[in-house]
């Protein structure tokens, strides 16, 4: 299922709740709070950083493969290039002082889905994440 | 995303209940912001009805805690579920708040 959102200021919590609520998303609450986490890390992600002043599309794809049982959800936008994944992971050794705001949300995102991929593609950034899911 | 505050003895004590996420976190920023000033640092914090935070909450937690500890104080947290308690654990927050 695919939805286009334009345009995605202020428009984090349509997307995420218009993602959480596809047929696709399974009825298990542990497994939602992981997939709601990952889907919000990666849609903030984009409402904040992919446009200047937060004008562009975002356009979500949701998957479920019966047979593989793989949940399949991609983001695509027309924004900035940008890799996420090439961020480095926040130093979880360090003390709260050290510790800086920020910087969590595609770690957490990394944790939470079994796969995340990254590519650039007809000028879009595509983030595909996927997680299996128990039969 | 409810809060409670109220003030036990020397301790401030807050109740979550919901979600901290993206549609909330700016709030629940201006509800703990007065968390982060004056005399008496220690906050006790039940998160038994916490369901869920994203990295907007952690970004908040992690906030309160360095104002606590400049001030010598003690944040704890209580009763997480344990997704949630799962999100401290992976990023490393278990390591810099106590949670009981």
């Amino acid at each position: 299922m695919k939805k286009r959102f334009n345009p995605i200021k202020d428009k984090s919590s349509e997307i995420i709740e218009f993602v959480m609520s596809s047929p696709d998303i399974p009825d298990d609450d542990v497994l939602k709070f992981k997939l709601r986490l990952s889907i919000e890390e990666a849609v903030e992600n984009v409402v904040r950083y992919a446009y200047d002043g937060g004008i562009g599309w975002l356009e979500t794809n949701i998957d479920f493969n019966q047979d593989t049982l793989l949940l399949t959800i991609q983001l695509r936008d027309a924004g900035v290039p940008f890799n996420p994944l090439e961020k480095e992971d926040p130093d979880l050794t360090l003390s709260a002082e050290d510790r800086n705001i920020g910087g969590l949300g595609i770690f957490l995102c990394k944790k939470m889905m079994d796969n995340i991929e990254y590519r650039y593609e007809d000028g879009n950034n595509v983030l595909t994440m996927t997680k299996r899911v128990q039969g | 995303m409810d809060i409670k505050i109220s003030q036990q003895e020397n301790k401030t004590m807050v109740v979550l209940n919901g979600r901290i996420d993206t549609s909330n976190a700016d709030q629940f920023q201006q509800d703990v912001a007065p968390l982060m000033e004056g005399e008496n640092p220690d906050i006790d914090i039940d998160c038994t009805d916490m369901s869920y935070t994203s990295s907007q909450g952690l970004r908040i937690f992690l906030m309160l805690q360095k104002s606590v500890m400049a001030r010598k104080g003690k944040l704890v947290m209580r009763n997480m579920n344990p997704q949630v308690k799962e999100v401290f654990d992976i990023t490393g927050f278990s390591n810099i708040i106590t949670i009981v």
